[in-house]
């Protein structure tokens, strides 16, 4: 049925696609004129009447007689920028100047060598590169007699300042996350990393939206074939907009149907860092502060960044806990319903009589209850996410309050279901990157377990570990250490061993460039350092 | 493409219709069960049939019920967290199916603690009754099994002081009785696996009611022995602790010795013990052989003389191991007078001579009240406790 879905996909994919390029297929390549009123004439055109578009007319030179025009985005450019180093020297400079060398004023070469003090400069020659460059924040200068316009780069628009990200919090560890701006994303990267073999490549993806994406790697790190493939992925989309990384995520993921994401993201520069340090690549997206990073495995989801800041041995033991509380989460209603319908006799017997009385009176089977629980709970994060924070906690507090203590005071649900739902909601938490597939396979796994106990979970579960057991992310097993086994890279898996004994990148990901550090790196006495 | 949407969808809604119907299948919600703890076989006016009770809890009682309940009578009334059902019949499994006439949950077995049987009712041979607690699928083997002198119904019915159920009670009352080694705790597994051995007799724990005035309440006294499956006899708290030795299931108790010199007694506590049975066959002697090592400390002193030499205490392991050997020449004792081998004798040889054993299989109600048993105790003394010379008033 997949594959029915997907042919049909395709096809919606491919109709649209050829739509858009005939639309798109208009004047937009032509060259410019070599009439200033001509060119803004078909500029004007091209903007129609948006009011953010400033188109400023003016005669420089050194006798005043150059008919120009700057085009530019008010609130997309630096305007400091324009007048000072662009309309300044163009009108003010250049009279102060001697008048031999400057006088063939018809030259865009001259200009931009000598005139214009702004760092990037660019020559164009078609309509389409100066929309462009003026979409992105860029001033046009054209020019009477010019067939040429130059592309000024005074970007410069508000943006949020580097925050802390308030997805992933870290008690220690770098506190700076990525922002909605791409420079300021590739700039927090290329701090972290500096390095030329960092590479950034960038395209726009989007008919509509034009959205700057920018595929980061380290050049001698990641195999050749990932980079490849990425960029296979990318170019293959055709759409209209793409408005945040989930997007794209959507669009080159492996497993579309999957309830397991293949692509991981991340606010925190750091984590970015050091994914690409074992050669992955990042894909980062204008506009949202979420980078994908891919191939992504399993136990990324388990893996935090301040599992390496920290000591190894607590690192280790919180990484257990976590997933002790993913499997608590995605089988504890499971489990409780499977128990208390089927398999009564493998409750200790005080605690089945304790569980009896709360049961007692309760109008609704276990699953019944599991699944209106779990509902509510579902409903109540939601709410308290949407809505804003002070009203998000009222909410909280009446749900906890009307559903925890009314309903079993009233009855209807019992005490246990109660403490199972809540553990769950909290256990839930505890691997962010995977609660979304969590409560969906919690849901399946209730279902089972209420029609055929035990052995439905035992079902459930072997069918999800086949599904996850089949993944791949670009052609890394999903469930890779553990399933291809790689033995050195079970070192940071359920467990993390000191930074100096991970000599290896991942295996079945930094496989390019396999060292990533020295042997024997572990701290010694300065006596059998001489030694070795 | 339609055909095979709608054939794919097919299998798909044939597949979610499974699990509804899989549903009917075992499922018991929590409220349409009652759980079981406590079984009584007891004999029935008319002959042949037997009474049975089962105890069953009210979970929502539990909670609220007082542990003592003093206005108890035939229970189900009142406060009590249990209910007694009691029916006769003739066949033990046809009456667990006729509660369903009387209790409007399903019986719940797998919790069953305690299985009482009447004392008059083992005498007469409880084979036929409990085949059916080890043959069906709900029973547990770990069930305990106590033989009752009184009515098996009147022990479940005798309000505990520290538990709310009876049944829950008597379970953790004959579990606790390690503490002295003075009664066995015998699961049904056990039991079974005794009966089941041809010579091997099956052992239990004997209990009954004691009322002071109006507290009631139950105590734990001594073994039922059996010779198959009838009682034949009973051992005392002493005997027991000498069978419990011989089949290596000491686990502890208090021994008193006297002290050498003469100055009172002292109270020594089993504190780790093991036993070995090893079957010598000789020119048709059958000799036992009793390896028996245990390991104690000093309790109490009800004497002034401080013991804690080499001497003494080489003096006290001597008189703990004298007492260990009156206490297993007494089960002994008892156990060839009623000729039933509760010791497992003659399983003992059956492992280390399985051809010879052929031939005494046969004859073993001669052979046994004959065997000769070897008794090679090893005691020790590990400690005198917190303080070593015993505390005595200073002299003046």
């Amino acid at each position: 049925m997949f594959r029915y879905i997907h042919s049909k996909l395709r096809f919606w994919q491919l109709a649209n696609h050829n739509g858009a390029d005939a639309n798109h297929s208009g004047n937009s390549q032509s060259n410019l004129f070599d009439d200033l009123n001509k060119n803004l004439t078909a500029l004007k055109g091209v903007f129609g009447n948006s009011y953010d578009v400033n188109m400023r007319g003016f005669n420089f030179g050194d006798q005043g007689v150059t008919r120009g025009a700057i085009v530019f985005l008010s609130g997309m450019t630096d305007t400091a920028i324009i007048n000072e180093n662009i309309i300044k020297p163009l009108m003010y400079d250049i009279r102060l100047s001697s008048k031999q060398e400057t006088s063939p004023m018809n030259n865009m070469s001259i200009i931009q060598a000598t005139l214009l003090t702004v760092g990037m400069v660019q020559k164009a020659s078609t309509i389409n590169e100066v929309v462009d460059g003026c979409l992105s924040g860029k001033t046009i200068l054209l020019m009477d007699g010019s067939k040429d316009a130059l592309v000024i780069g005074t970007e410069g628009w508000e943006t949020r300042g580097v925050d802390e990200p308030k997805t992933e919090s870290v008690v220690r560890g770098p506190r700076e996350g990525f922002t909605e701006n791409l420079l300021t994303n590739t700039t927090l990267l290329r701090r972290k990393i500096k390095n030329p073999n960092l590479t950034l490549e960038t395209m726009k993806i989007g008919e509509q939206t034009k959205t700057t994406i920018c595929v980061a790697y380290l050049k001698d790190l990641v195999p050749p074939q990932l980079i490849k493939e990425i960029q296979r992925r990318l170019q293959r989309i055709k759409t209209d907009a793409i408005l945040e990384s989930g997007y794209i995520e959507q669009f080159i993921e492996d497993a579309p149907f999957s309830i397991f994401s293949t692509v991981a993201n991340s606010e925190k520069p750091d984590l970015v860092a050091a994914k690409i340090l074992e050669g992955r690549a990042a894909i980062f997206v204008d506009g949202t502060p979420f980078v994908l990073t891919v191939p992504m495995v399993f136990m990324e989801s388990f893996q935090s960044a301040e599992d390496y800041y920290s000591r190894p041995y607590f690192a280790s033991v919180v990484r257990l806990l976590r997933t002790l509380a993913f499997f608590i989460s995605i089988t504890s209603p499971a489990i409780y319903v499977a128990l208390t319908t089927f398999h009564q006799e493998l409750i200790p017997t005080s605690l089945l009589f304790t569980m009896a009385a709360s049961e007692e009176g309760v109008p609704f089977p276990a699953m019944a209850e599991a699944l209106i629980m779990g509902t509510t709970f579902e409903i109540l994060r939601e709410a308290g996410v949407r809505l804003p924070r002070p009203i998000g906690q009222a909410v909280s507090i009446v749900g906890a309050l009307v559903i925890g203590e009314a309903a079993v005071g009233a009855g209807i649900i019992g005490e246990p279901m109660v403490i199972v739902i809540a553990l769950t909601a909290i256990c839930s938490f505890v691997v962010p990157p995977q609660t979304d597939s969590g409560s969906i396979l919690r849901l399946i796994l209730v279902v089972l377990a209420g029609a055929m106990g035990g052995f439905g979970i035992a079902l459930g579960l072997m069918g999800a570990f086949i599904h996850l057991a089949s993944l791949r992310s670009f052609g890394t097993p999903y469930l890779s250490p553990f399933a291809p086994l790689s033995t050195q890279d079970l070192k940071d898996s359920f467990i993390r061993v000191p930074i100096w004994a991970m000599f290896a990148r991942p295996r079945t990901i930094g496989w390019h460039d396999p060292q990533r550090q020295e042997f024997r790196l572990k701290p010694s006495h300065p006596s059998e350092e001489d030694k070795s | 493409m339609k055909n095979r949407m709608g054939f794919i969808l097919e299998i798909i809604i044939c597949f979610m219709l499974i699990l509804p119907i899989s549903g009917c299948w075992s499922r018991h919600e929590l409220n349409s069960l009652s759980f079981v703890v406590g079984v009584g076989l007891d004999k029935a006016e008319k002959p042949g049939e037997i009474q049975l009770t089962t105890q069953v809890v009210k979970p929502g009682e539990l909670k609220s019920a007082s542990a003592k309940n003093k206005s108890s009578g035939s229970g189900g009334n009142g406060t009590n967290a249990y209910w007694n059902i009691k029916r006769t019949g003739y066949v033990a499994s046809k009456i667990i199916r006729d509660f369903s006439h009387e209790s409007s949950h399903r019986l719940y077995f797998p919790h069953n603690q305690v299985l009482i049987i009447e004392r008059k009712l083992a005498e007469e041979g409880i084979q036929k009754y409990i085949d059916t607690f080890i043959r069906d699928n709900e029973t547990r083997f770990n069930v305990l099994i106590v033989v009752s002198e009184d009515r098996a119904n009147e022990v479940l019915d005798v309000s505990p002081e520290l538990e709310k159920l009876p049944a829950i009670n008597i379970a953790k009352l004959v579990e606790t009785q390690n503490v002295t080694s003075e009664s066995p705790t015998v699961r049904l597994i056990d039991f079974i696996r005794r009966l089941m051995n041809k010579t091997t007799a099956p052992i239990a724990p004997l209990i009954r009611v004691t009322s002071d005035g109006n507290e009631k309440t139950v105590e734990v006294f001594g073994t039922a022995v059996f010779k198959h499956d009838k009682l034949v006899g009973e051992l005392n708290k002493r005997e027991t602790r000498g069978l419990l030795w011989v089949i290596n299931k000491v686990k502890g108790g208090m021994i008193d010795v006297a002290v050498p010199s003469g100055d009172g007694t002292v109270s020594l506590e089993i504190m780790r013990a093991k036993s070995k049975m090893t079957p010598v066959i000789q020119d048709d002697t059958i000799l036992i052989k009793l390896d028996i090592k245990a390991e104690g400390i000093i309790n109490s002193q009800s004497g002034s003389e401080d013991i804690t030499s080499p001497v003494h205490v080489a003096s006290l392991e001597k008189e703990l191991s004298a007492e260990i050997r009156k206490e297993i020449i007494a089960a002994l004792k008892t156990a060839k007078d009623l000729n039933s081998d509760i010791f497992g004798f003659g399983e003992s040889i059956y492992w280390k001579y399985p051809s010879e054993w052929k031939k005494l299989k046969m004859k073993w109600d001669e052979v046994f009240p004959d065997i000769e048993v070897a008794l090679n105790i090893d005691t020790t003394l590990r400690s005198t406790g917190n303080i070593s010379a015993p505390a005595v008033p200073a002299k003046e």
